[in-house]
C-alpha cells in the first residue's frame, strides 16, 4: 500500500458529497463564461505582437515573452489574492508543484515546435493539425479524469460535435489568414505541428490533475511558470549561443515592451482558461478557450489590415470558418455537466486525493469553489514588491519603446479593447462573486 | 528530522507510480527529441 494511502485513510475526509443543483449550475455557468473570456484575450495577446519586426528570431521572441508571461504570472496572482494562497495550497497539494512545473516544461517545447511548424509548412496546414490539442483533451478527460461519464447522447454530441465543428472552422481560418506557401521539409512540419498538438492536449493531464485535487488556478500557474521560463531559456542558449542571444535580446530593447505586454495579455487569457478547466473540465474548457482564434482574426482583419485585397472566396473562407467555430463553441457551451457527471468527476477527485493524502475537505472545497479553511489572508509586502516591481520594469520598458510605423486602425483597435476589457470586468465579477477567485 | 524528508519520499514515489505522470513525461520527451531533430 501507497504510504500517502495510509496517512489518508486517518487524516481524510471523504470527498462524496454531490454538490448542491444550484451552487452547481453556478460553477459551470462560471467555467463556461471563463472559457469564452479566455478566448479574447489569448486571441488579443496576438496584436502585441504584430507591432514587432519579424526580423527577430523567432526562439528570442518566444523567450521574451515568456519573460512577460512569467512576471505576469507571478505579480496577477499577487495583486488578486497575495502569494501568501501559495503556501497554504503546497502544504496540502505539495505534488502538485511537480505536476505543475512538468507542465510548464511542455507549453515551452509545444510553443517551439510551432515556430518550427510554421517555418516548415505555413500556418494554414500547422494550425488546424496543432489545433487538435482540444480533442486529444476531450480524449484525455474522458479516459483519465471521467469527464462525459453518464453524460447522455446529446451532451455527447454538442461537446465532440462542437470540438469538431470547431476543429473545422480552424482550418478555414487557418487557410483563409495564411501568406505562406508551403516550402520543402514538409515531412517535418508537419510532424512538428502534431507534436505542438499532442504536447498541448497531453499539458491538460497536470492541469485537471491539480484542479480536482482542489488547488487554485493562481496557485498552480506561478509553478508551471517555472517550467515554462527554465524550459524556454534553456532551449534559446541551446539553439542561439549564449552570447548571440544575448547581442538579440539587446538589439531588441525597442520591442521588449511590446512583447512582454503581448506575454503579460496572454496571461490573463491563460488565467480564465485555467479557471474554465477546473469548472468544466477540459472537454469543453479547452474547445472554448480555442476561440482565441477569431479573435485574433478580428484584431488581424479590422485593426491591422491583414485582408485588404483579398478576394470574395478568402472572405467566404472567413465568414464559413468563423461561423463554423461560434457553432462550435455555442453547442459546447450548451453541453454543461450534469449532476450525475459531476459526481463522477467527485470519483475521480477521490482517488486523486487517496494517492496523494490530500485532505478530503481541502479537495472538497477546491471543487465547490469556496474557502477551504477561513483564514485571512493578507497582502505581504513581498507582493507589493512584486507588483511594484514589474509596474515599474513595464513603465521602463514602455519609455524604452518606439511605437512601430504601422498602418493600424485605432477605432476597430478600441472597439475590440473595450469588448476585451468588458469580459474581464463582467467575467472577473461574476468569478469573484462566485468563487471569489478560488 | 526525518518527517519532511520521509513526506518527500512517500510524494515522490506516489508521483512515479502514478501512471498518468509517465503519459505527459513520455510526451515531454518526445517533443524534445523531435525539436532535436528539427534544429
Amino acid at each position: 500500500m501507497n504510504p500517502l494511502d495510509r496517512d489518508l485513510q486517518t487524516a481524510a475526509v471523504p470527498v462524496s458529497l454531490p454538490v448542491d443543483r444550484q451552487r452547481l449550475k453556478k460553477l459551470q455557468t462560471v467555467g463556461m463564461f471563463c472559457g469564452f473570456a479566455a478566448g479574447a484575450w489569448l486571441g488579443g495577446a496576438e496584436a502585441p505582437i504584430k507591432l514587432v519586426n519579424p526580423e527577430i528570431s523567432p526562439i528570442t521572441v518566444s523567450l521574451i515573452m515568456v519573460c512577460g508571461v512569467f512576471l505576469a504570472r507571478w505579480s496577477v496572482p499577487a495583486f488578486v489574492r497575495g502569494t501568501s494562497h501559495l503556501r497554504s495550497d503546497v502544504r496540502q497539494a505539495p505534488h502538485l508543484v511537480v505536476w505543475a512545473i512538468l507542465a510548464g516544461c511542455m507549453w515551452a517545447v509545444a510553443n517551439t515546435l510551432t515556430i518550427y511548424a510554421i517555418r516548415n509548412v505555413g500556418l494554414s496546414i500547422a494550425f488546424p493539425l496543432w489545433n487538435t490539442n482540444s480533442l486529444l483533451g476531450i480524449f484525455w478527460g474522458f479516459l483519465l479524469f471521467n469527464e462525459l461519464r453518464y453524460a447522455g447522447w446529446r451532451r455527447w454530441l454538442g461537446v465532440v460535435g462542437g470540438a469538431i465543428a470547431m476543429f473545422g472552422g480552424a482550418t478555414l481560418l487557418a487557410i483563409a489568414s495564411s501568406h505562406e506557401a508551403a516550402p520543402g521539409k514538409a515531412a517535418l512540419g508537419i510532424l512538428a505541428a502534431l507534436g505542438a498538438g499532442i504536447l498541448w492536449g497531453t499539458m491538460y493531464i497536470p492541469y485537471r490533475k491539480a484542479y480536482l485535487t482542489g488547488m487554485n488556478p493562481l496557485s498552480f500557474v506561478t509553478f508551471f511558470t517555472i517550467g515554462e521560463l527554465g524550459t524556454m531559456t534553456l532551449l534559446a542558449l541551446g539553439y542561439r549561443g549564449a552570447r548571440p542571444l544575448w547581442g538579440e535580446l539587446v538589439a531588441a530593447r525597442d520591442v521588449l515592451f511590446w512583447l512582454m505586454l503581448g506575454g503579460f495579455v496572454w496571461v490573463i487569457g491563460d488565467l480564465f482558461q485555467q479557471y474554465a478547466t477546473k469548472y468544466v473540465g477540459i472537454s469543453r474548457g479547452i474547445p472554448l478557450s480555442n476561440t482565441n482564434q477569431l479573435w485574433g482574426l478580428a484584431w488581424g482583419i479590422f485593426v491591422f489590415h491583414e485582408l485588404r485585397g483579398a478576394g470574395g472566396a478568402v472572405y467566404a473562407q472567413v465568414a464559413g470558418g468563423s461561423v463554423l467555430m461560434a457553432l462550435g463553441a455555442v453547442a459546447i457551451a450548451l453541453s454543461s455537466a450534469t449532476e450525475r457527471e459531476h459526481t463522477s468527476w467527485r470519483d475521480a477527485a477521490e482517488r486523486e486525493g487517496r494517492r496523494y493524502g490530500v485532505e478530503g475537505e481541502y479537495v472538497n472545497a477546491g471543487i465547490e469553489g469556496r474557502a477551504y479553511q477561513e483564514t485571512a489572508h493578507r497582502r505581504s509586502v513581498f507582493d507589493w514588491l512584486l507588483i511594484a516591481g514589474t509596474t515599474g520594469l513595464f513603465l521602463a520598458l514602455a519609455m524604452m519603446t518606439r511605437l512601430p510605423n504601422l498602418n493600424i486602425n485605432p477605432a476597430w483597435a478600441a472597439v475590440l479593447l473595450v469588448f476585451m476589457l468588458g469580459l474581464l470586468i463582467t467575467c472577473g465579477a461574476y468569478l469573484w462573486r462566485t468563487t471569489e477567485f478560488r | 528530522m526525518s518527517g519532511p524528508t520521509s513526506r518527500n519520499r512517500d510524494i515522490l514515489r506516489a508521483i512515479a507510480t502514478d501512471v498518468h505522470f509517465w503519459i505527459p513525461l513520455g510526451v515531454l520527451l518526445g517533443g524534445l527529441v523531435l525539436l532535436d531533430h528539427l534544429r
